[in-house]
């Protein structure tokens, strides 16, 4: 089955751990949604608190991470507060 | 981290006149004890506890920080407030020279408080920050306290602007002071940064209402209780019969509602902040179950459970969380920038768990040994505390340096520039730096 740019996005974020937790963003359910349209990529993400001082820093290396990938030339990454992180969305582990 | 040094500086302090005598058993009323005592209470714990609203209300009310330009005064104002007022009490020694900074002390203290008020309850009135209501109270009791507390100053000073306060009105400052201001605004913002910290749902709507109405209504009755002292100058035995009810109910709905937070943890192996934030708790505990024999019997009673409330409950919570607190601030300051970029340590590899737990073990150990030392009147066995508490906070205080200057983490990792150890770096990202397309 090919390798599609979502799963390299996917695969790429893995690498981002949570400072906190050491999980990975994913792991963590932090990441909400991706979408790649052609060579742009957009992804929703939150914190696991609203007011968390690190959240335009984590969305600014989620975007880098992004950029990172093969194909992909430009990324917008919106932080997102609805649904509200909760610790249910932690793949388990 | 400027508000955390300059506490620190003065616990340092004010321990260092504990252990030259300046304190102990029955004996907290010369004016050097009073001198040590404000040191600890208002320059250790009331300037963390500021410095700490200051930093998390706005990330606990989602909202970003209001006229952060006041910081700077107001934690000038604060440290020149205790500084005046720990001075002036050695005017009660015969140090005739001082006096004059017994009085500007409340003035200060004032301007301290109100422009934190002025950074803090503005993100108190959010939608958002229903959830700090306790914090809303804690203001309304350091209002009082400074009230009681600046009314004191001027009638030791000669100036009767409440001629019935002093000394009945000492119970209830001290109680505004240690059950309203301090603990009441530590249960605020504790039940979210808990919840955080062990990744736990927040919920538990019907419990936190409770501690919120129960500790409302006790902080009604302490208020009621000195507007009774001031008109009546006394105080009816029914306003301390309820009293004593309801301390510990209050700490008892709260301990309560920690412990269905931590039941219900994702986190299956807490960090140290956290597993002594959990001795801090059973010391609460502790200072609740001497609350009434302290209210009723006064004397060694009530010098143990003020000693194990703010020696073991509040300052033990407030150091293990300080190690926290400094080694995510410097987490963020130092690698939140190379997030997605490179890879970075964890928070809890800038710190050594080892050498915390040493150090927070010495001082849950000399809290508890110091409050059997004052509730038999043992002068002694006090001052062998009071070295362990120094020499813990010493060591906690390096700690906290080594923390700053990342020295638990491999060479290899540390960045070529430190982050400076007390003032925030200015920062020099700009937009440039994050490019948005590659």
């Amino acid at each position: 089955m090919a390798i599609t740019l979502q799963d390299q996005i996917e695969d790429r974020l893995r690498g981002v751990q949570d400072p906190e937790t050491g999980r990975d963003l994913i792991a963590m359910g932090m990441i909400y949604d991706i979408r790649v349209l052609g060579d742009r990529a957009e992804i929703d993400m939150t914190t696991t608190t609203r007011g968390c001082p690190m959240a335009d820093m984590l969305r600014l290396g989620v975007e880098a991470a992004v950029l990172g990938v093969e194909g992909i030339r430009s990324a917008e990454v919106r932080l997102v507060w609805e649904p509200p992180w909760t610790p249910a969305r932690m793949a388990p582990g | 981290m400027a508000w955390f040094g300059a506490a620190l500086l003065f616990l340092l302090l004010s321990l260092t006149l504990a252990l030259g005598g300046a304190v102990g058993p029955s004996d907290w009323s010369r004016g050097v004890g009073l001198a040590g005592v404000h040191l600890f209470t208002l320059g250790w714990l009331c300037l963390a506890m500021l410095g700490a609203l200051i930093q998390f209300v706005p990330v606990l009310a989602a909202r970003p920080p209001v006229l952060p330009v006041l910081a700077l005064p107001a934690l000038l104002a604060g440290i020149g407030g205790t500084v005046a007022l720990a001075t002036g009490f050695l005017w009660l020694d015969g140090h005739e020279a001082v006096r004059g900074a017994f009085l500007v002390a409340p003035v200060l203290l004032a301007v301290a408080f109100g422009l934190a008020a002025a950074m803090i309850v503005p993100l108190l009135l959010v939608r958002a920050s229903h959830k700090l209501a306790e914090v809303q109270l804690a203001l309304v009791a350091l209002a009082a306290l400074w009230a009681s507390g600046a009314a004191m100053t001027y009638n030791l000073s000669g100036i009767d602007l409440m001629p019935a306060f002093l000394p009945d009105g000492l119970g209830l400052h001290v109680l505004l002071g240690v059950a309203g201001w301090l603990s009441l605004a530590a249960f605020g913002v504790s039940y979210t940064l808990f919840a955080m910290f062990l990744l736990a749902p927040e919920g538990g709507a019907a419990l936190r209402l409770a501690v919120r109405l129960a500790a409302g209504l006790t902080l009604g009755l302490i208020l009621l209780a000195g507007m009774l002292l001031l008109v009546q100058g006394v105080v009816p035995a029914v306003l301390l019969w309820c009293l004593t009810a309801l301390l510990p109910a209050v700490v008892a709905l709260y301990l309560a509602e920690v412990a269905r937070i931590w039941r219900l943890r994702r986190r299956a192996d807490p960090e140290g902040n956290m597993r002594w934030s959990r001795v801090a708790l059973a010391f609460l505990g502790l200072a609740a179950l001497l609350a009434g024999p302290a209210l009723w019997l006064g004397g060694r009673w009530a010098e143990a459970a003020i000693f194990v409330a703010l020696v073991g409950w509040l300052s033990l919570l407030t150091l293990a969380q300080m190690v926290k607190i400094v080694s995510f601030l410097t987490w963020i300051q130092v690698f939140a920038p190379l997030i997605g970029r490179a890879p970075v340590p964890l928070v809890h590899h800038l710190t050594d768990p080892r050498a915390t737990t040493r150090w927070l073990s010495l001082w849950g150990g000399g809290g508890a040994v110091g409050g059997l030392a004052l509730l038999l009147v043992q002068p002694l066995v006090f001052r062998l505390s009071v070295a362990a508490l120094l020499l813990a906070a010493l060591g906690l205080g390096a700690e906290l340096v080594a923390i700053r200057r990342l020295s638990h983490l491999d060479p290899q990792k540390r960045p070529a520039t430190l982050p400076p150890v007390i003032f925030p770096a200015p920062d020099k990202r700009s937009a440039h730096d994050h490019a948005r397309t590659a």
